[in-house]
């Protein structure tokens, strides 16, 4: 098919050899179409994967070899419909396809990722980028989900079509990567057969803009003509030019051609996007037939279920409930193993030595801070196993589906429900995936929000709290599960109203519309899940060994110095007159009307560099003062402290209210930096930490205050 | 038949099971933009699965949940039950 004489040609250039420099490609697709799987599997990385839209929401690099075992590098972007970029992560791929990031060098050659099963909506995009005239391979992935829904492809006929290399593959097994590799190893790729026809209209347009682009914006020819079918796509010529404004020539032309066509009552986009489509239909009708028709598939019959307005709401709470039980139930004896262990050595350490300082530092700051801590890992596994099954099995996007009625009613859609189901885990993935968030004002309402999410850090307070709270383990664990479903639901009842109130007055706008792929359900991939715990585990177990590690030892000195004289003083009297004593009794009049001392204010300031720091806060304070003793679990070091009157610190109700605070408040300095990083401000996360920990002092406040009104 | 003569109705008012023909588009620009880059344009065929507030519709064999703003702006024509 011939181009009109008006629309200049991309350039036929032979691409260049890769034998100079490693060869860069770009690995691109539809959101779920398993992009990072076969990017895994080509580099042997273990970038995350999911079955749902929006797991990758940054470009990924990682380096895999051709067959002759030259290195070849690689670049996994996040998924998009379209290179007309509606939210920042499909931003990422259209500017790195673009050559925008000065990070990230400009892709020589493409490899476009299509999900087989739904082939020619795939193909939108792969339309678009051999506008670029880029040398591309088509990896046809899911081939195994096309032939279960009736549809044979023919990956031959395809590529006579096309002209470029067409590899049918399924990445989950391994298949077809052989193949892929070939493709990527050769020397010189073809460029694309690709033609078709700007609808008449517009084409005068495109070659307008084209030149002036090419001329005036400094655009190369191909990136030209693919940014002008763009800048005409999309009614929001700064989201496609990106941050530097267009040339006042090319502004005019786009200004002139938008107000003819709105006089005609030309839809220019809609005859774009139509014109793509028949293209690729025509493309399809020689590849693709359809051997039966399909019926209901088991994801439908599973779907009839879990996305009813009644059942579903029912499995969900039923998923949240054995999530909460599982955490007590199974968690106890591996728990009790840890605990005895750290215990048993605190023990021995103590034996072995002799006394003085070096023993107590050991004993009290090092295996009294880390030991209650890493006491923990357990149940934290245990929760991303869950957070894990929902991710692997495509249950996430089904949460986003049921809960957007009730995010609707706050403001916000069931898009914003999947960073915030994601923040259970930890908030900082989840702030990461409100890239995908395509409205700029609901994706700062989600950032704001997402932390009082009750995330696994919480999960060591508040088990803490909650065996502090039940003297000798009389509380069946579907109690203690109810009362941590109870602070769950606290924190997911704050992320509704602040939503709420965000979106009625900082951030006024409309209701969003919300459109989301709803992937097929997969068996859960429990080798992920379980990579992914492991992961997990080490990151709590080195935070452990490191910040955690480094605060018990400062906080050890400054509970241990100055020493008091006397050295018949009380353990109680050395620690009131200690550098943290006397800085604890500082803010002890800001935390008083809470019902805390100051030594519970100590573990307040220390942990917001981490809330676990809390409990290893505690070992530590409480530690010192029971030194002389054997070491004892931390809960009942905790239910001996005193109040100088005698009375116990630890009341239930200081322990609810401190996990009430727990709830609320802004105690975690990676995630400040993360708001910091996704906002580009420090106006945002000075504002998170002032109305989080505000909301957490007048909640406890008159949470305390009642209580001790009423006599508890 | 142009469109205005057409039995129209919105997307969510589609009852479960019934298929449409996707008519009009009447959402803001970004929005019909989008679900026509997603093959949900005019002239496409949706079969609803479930929901009210929200809808699950099939497309081209993908399963896509929209809000209820979103089924709204969607205006479709019914077709008889042995049409598809």
């Amino acid at each position: 098919m011939k181009l009109p004489a008006h629309i200049t040609p991309p350039i036929r250039r032979r691409p260049g050899t890769t034998s100079d420099r490693t060869p860069v490609y770009a690995m691109v697709g539809n959101p779920n179409c398993g992009k990072t799987t076969l990017f895994n599997a080509l580099t042997g990385l273990r970038q995350k994967v999911g079955n749902y839209p929006g797991v990758t929401v940054e470009k990924k690099m990682g380096t895999t070899y051709s067959q002759h075992g030259r290195p070849i590098q690689v670049i996994d972007l996040p998924g998009a419909y379209s290179l007309a970029a509606r939210s920042p992560d499909e931003a990422v791929l259209r500017d790195v396809l673009f050559g925008r990031r000065e990070d990230t060098p400009q892709p020589d050659r493409i490899i476009c990722v299509v999900d087989a099963a739904n082939l020619e909506r795939n193909l939108y995009l792969v339309h678009q980028i051999l506008d670029l005239g880029r040398p591309v391979i088509i990896a046809l992935n899911m081939m195994d989900m096309a032939d279960a829904s009736g549809l044979k492809i023919d990956p031959a006929a395809l590529e006579r079509v096309l002209g470029v290399p067409v590899i049918a593959c399924e990445a989950v097994r391994g298949r077809g990567l052989v193949e892929l590799r070939l493709a990527m190893s050769r020397v010189e790729l073809p460029l694309a057969r690709h033609r078709w026809d700007v609808p008449a209209p517009i084409a005068s347009a495109v070659a307008e803009l084209q030149a002036a682009l090419t001329e005036g914006d400094a655009r190369s020819p191909l990136v030209a003509r693919a940014e002008a079918l763009l800048l005409l796509t999309d009614f929001d010529s700064v989201r496609v030019a990106g941050s530097k404004p267009l040339s006042p020539r090319t502004n005019g032309i786009l200004a002139h051609w938008r107000q003819r066509w709105t006089g005609e009552g030309t839809d220019w986009s809609a005859a774009l996007i139509r014109s793509r489509y028949d293209s690729i239909g025509v493309l399809c009708r020689g590849t693709v037939v359809r051997t039966r028709e399909q019926g209901p598939s088991v994801s439908d019959r599973i779907d009839a279920v879990l996305c009813h307005s009644v059942w579903g709401w029912a499995v969900f709470g039923v998923i949240m409930a054995a999530l909460f039980f599982s955490i007590f139930s199974l968690a106890e004896p591996p728990m009790d193993f840890i605990d005895a262990k750290f215990a048993g050595l605190g023990n021995w350490v103590k034996s072995a030595m002799a006394p003085g300082d070096l023993r107590d530092l050991l004993v009290g700051g090092v295996i009294g801070g880390v030991g209650p801590v890493v006491k923990f890992l357990p149940q934290i596994l245990i929760l991303f196993f869950f957070v894990g099954l929902l991710e692997s099995t495509g249950y996430m996007a089904r949460a986003a589906f049921i809960m957007d009625r009730l995010m609707g009613k706050v403001g916000l859609s069931g898009r914003s429900f999947i960073p915030l189901l994601g923040s259970y885990a930890c908030a900082i993935p989840g702030i990461m995936a409100t890239r995908t968030i395509e409205n700029a004002r609901d994706r700062l309402v989600t950032i704001l929000v997402a932390p009082l999410m009750s995330c696994s850090a919480r999960l060591p307070v508040y088990l803490l709290m909650i065996a502090t709270l039940v003297p000798g383990d009389t509380l069946p664990a579907a109690k203690k599960a109810g009362i941590m479903l109870a602070m769950y639901a606290l924190g997911t009842g704050g992320v509704f109203f602040f939503a709420w109130l965000f979106k009625r007055t900082l951030f006024k706008s409309a209701p969003p519309h919300m459109i989301m792929e709803l992937p097929p359900y997969q068996p859960p991939r429990f080798k992920e899940i379980l990579r992914h715990m492991l992961e997990r585990s080490w990151l709590f177990l080195k935070n452990a060994g490191t910040i955690i590690l480094a605060i018990s030892i400062v906080l050890w000195f400054l509970t241990t110095y100055p020493k008091l004289p006397d050295p018949a003083a009380t353990a109680t009297e050395q620690l009131a007159h200690s550098f943290a004593g006397r800085a604890g009794h500082l803010i002890e009049p800001v935390i008083k009307p809470l019902g805390f001392d100051w030594r519970i204010g100590i573990g307040l300031v220390t942990s917001f560099a981490a809330r676990e720091v809390f409990v290893s806060s505690m070992g530590v304070i409480f530690g010192v003062e029971g030194r002389d003793e054997d070491t004892a679990p931390i809960r009942d070091a905790l239910r001996a402290a005193r109040w100088p009157t005698g009375a116990p610190l630890f009341t239930p109700l200081v322990c609810l209210v401190l996990m009430v605070y727990y709830v609320f408040a802004m105690q975690c300095m990676s995630t400040v930096a993360v708001v910091k990083r996704e906002t580009n401000s420090w106006r945002w996360p000075l504002f998170q930490i002032a109305y989080m920990t505000g909301t957490a002092w007048l909640v406890c406040f008159l949470f305390y205050q009642t209580g001790h009104a009423l006599g508890y | 038949m142009p469109s205005s003569q057409k039995n129209l109705s919105a997307l969510c008012s589609l009852p479960p099971g019934a298929t449409g023909r996707v008519c009009e588009l009447t959402g803001d620009d970004s929005f019909c933009q989008r679900v026509r880059e997603m093959g949900f344009g005019e002239a496409s065929l949706v079969t609803k699965i479930s929901g009210t507030s929200t809808s699950l519709c099939l497309v081209n064999g993908t399963r896509i949940a929209l809000n209820h703003r979103a089924a709204m702006s969607i205006l479709v024509e019914r077709l008889p039950d042995n049409a598809h």
